[in-house]
């Protein structure tokens, strides 16, 4: 339903952009504040949109295709858990500590119970799931507002978080064994999988009057609601009638 | 014609809220969101087969439920911002009836995808709550065992307590449709956004 398509979005949107679609440029910039860059940024997000359509989609269709569903579940599962790593240091910079222990505990049960993290019995015992990474990290330390940034082939960024990256990928074991060993393959299945989540809502991410704002604004609101672990303060609504 | 559609539309309207409008609904946000929930899941569950089979059937009923609990014109108002200025009243109702279809229409059809396993929990209620702005938080226990967050926001009116967002793994109606939705109304002008928002031409989703 909606509340699991909202998920599936961002999920992908935190990997790679992903919608079809081309939108005609704007003279004036929709958002000054938070994307003021948003000439530049429409440029990458059409040449996202053209490797998703050329691509990414029809890799993450064939996957979607000979993989059964459970199956395809356990894959992302392994993944999820994999960021373990990123999660318990975030967490402990975060001053999180407890959490980190939980985090912890989390990790060892799906790895052991969950046969290498294919199976989330963590969730299913009612184990708390974080997500922590650097980006989410800066802003409790203070750096809240950042400039929205999009990347060649990565998709949604803030300056901030696009940095905060550069750490995330030197902890995370799936960019460890890229950079290491030089196997890039852990790495294009981890995102192809997060593709073939998506694409059941292809349609829908297509249809919107304008895709670009509609990724800027969901992925910045998500990213905001994960900053402050679900409980971000309420949008101003009496500004937005203020302008009335 | 178009005045003559208007006034039809306010006739249905306030036929199907002629009880409400009677008499101010004195429950707290909590428990309008806990009533709405065991309702429409009660029906669903009802009348299952007959609403797959035919999923239109279950919109008539989402539409009678959810309604009375929603202040659609101040939706409307946060939705348009200054793109709103200068509309009159009519434009505004005729505008916010168009949203007000298209919320209905997904709610409903996201509903038939709601699995009985699938269970909604409210939940306490946290932070700075006033009279202009009360959230209510709700979760969706999912079959995955996660859980996907679903919050409202409401304000008092006259009519009692009324909710004018929803807000999605932090992602709010309000502010998604109107980055989505103002800048045509500059363009084009209320009433051509109205009438292509009926018509499905311009399709606005999360």
């Amino acid at each position: 339903m909606k509340q699991v398509r909202a998920r599936l979005i961002i999920l992908v949107l935190s990997l790679g952009g992903v919608v079809t679609g081309c939108s005609s440029q704007p003279v004036t910039l929709t958002d000054p504040e938070r994307d003021p860059w948003e000439a530049y940024n429409r440029k990458i997000h059409a040449f996202n949109m053209g490797f998703d359509r050329a691509i990414f989609r029809p890799v993450a269709k064939g996957y979607d295709v000979i993989m059964p569903d459970a199956p395809q579940r356990g894959v992302r599962n392994f993944f999820r858990n994999l960021a373990y790593p990123v999660t318990f240091l975030n967490l402990i910079l975060q001053g999180k500590f407890e959490d980190s222990l939980t985090a912890t505990g989390r990790f060892l049960a799906n790895s052991t119970f969950g046969v290498l993290g294919f199976f989330d019995v963590a969730t299913k015992a009612d184990i708390p799931k974080f997500d922590e990474d650097m980006g989410q990290t800066l802003a409790v330390w203070g750096w809240k507002d950042s400039r929205y940034l999009v990347m060649p082939f990565f998709g949604p960024y803030t300056a901030r978080d696009f940095l905060g990256r550069g750490f995330y990928g030197y902890f995370h074991p799936i960019s460890y064994v890229a950079r290491e060993y030089n196997n890039y393959v852990p790495l294009v299945v981890d995102l192809i999988t997060l593709r073939a989540e998506l694409l059941p809502f292809q349609e829908e991410m297509e249809s919107a009057a304008d895709p670009y704002v509609l990724i800027r604004d969901v992925w910045l609101q998500n990213r905001q609601y994960k900053i402050y672990d679900g409980d971000p303060p309420a949008p101003d609504y009496d500004a937005l009638l203020e302008e009335y | 014609m178009r005045k003559l559609l208007y006034t039809l539309l306010v006739l249905i309207l306030s036929g199907g809220n002629f009880a409400w409008a009677q008499e101010a609904d004195q429950r707290d946000p909590q428990q309008i969101v806990g009533d709405a929930i065991t309702h429409t899941l009660a029906t669903l569950e009802e009348r299952r087969e007959e609403f797959a089979a035919d999923p239109a059937t279950l919109r008539p009923l989402v539409r009678e439920d959810l309604l009375p609990l929603l202040d659609l014109e101040y939706s409307a108002r946060l939705i348009l911002g200054k793109a709103g200025r200068g509309i009159s009243p009519e434009q505004l109702a005729a505008f916010a009836e168009a949203m007000s279809n298209v919320l209905v229409n997904r709610y409903s059809d996201g509903l038939l995808r709601f699995r009985s396993d699938e269970q909604v929990e409210v939940l306490p209620a946290k932070g700075k709550n006033t009279d202009k702005l009360t959230r209510v938080r709700t979760r969706i226990k999912l079959e995955n065992g996660g859980f996907a967050p679903v919050d409202y926001a409401f304000h008092k009116t006259d009519q009692g307590w009324k909710a004018f967002d929803v807000t999605v793994e932090g992602i709010s109606y309000v502010i998604t449709f109107r980055n989505q939705i103002s800048p045509r109304v500059q363009a084009d002008g209320i009433d051509k956004v109205t009438a292509d928002i009926t018509a499905g031409n311009l399709k606005i989703d999360e």
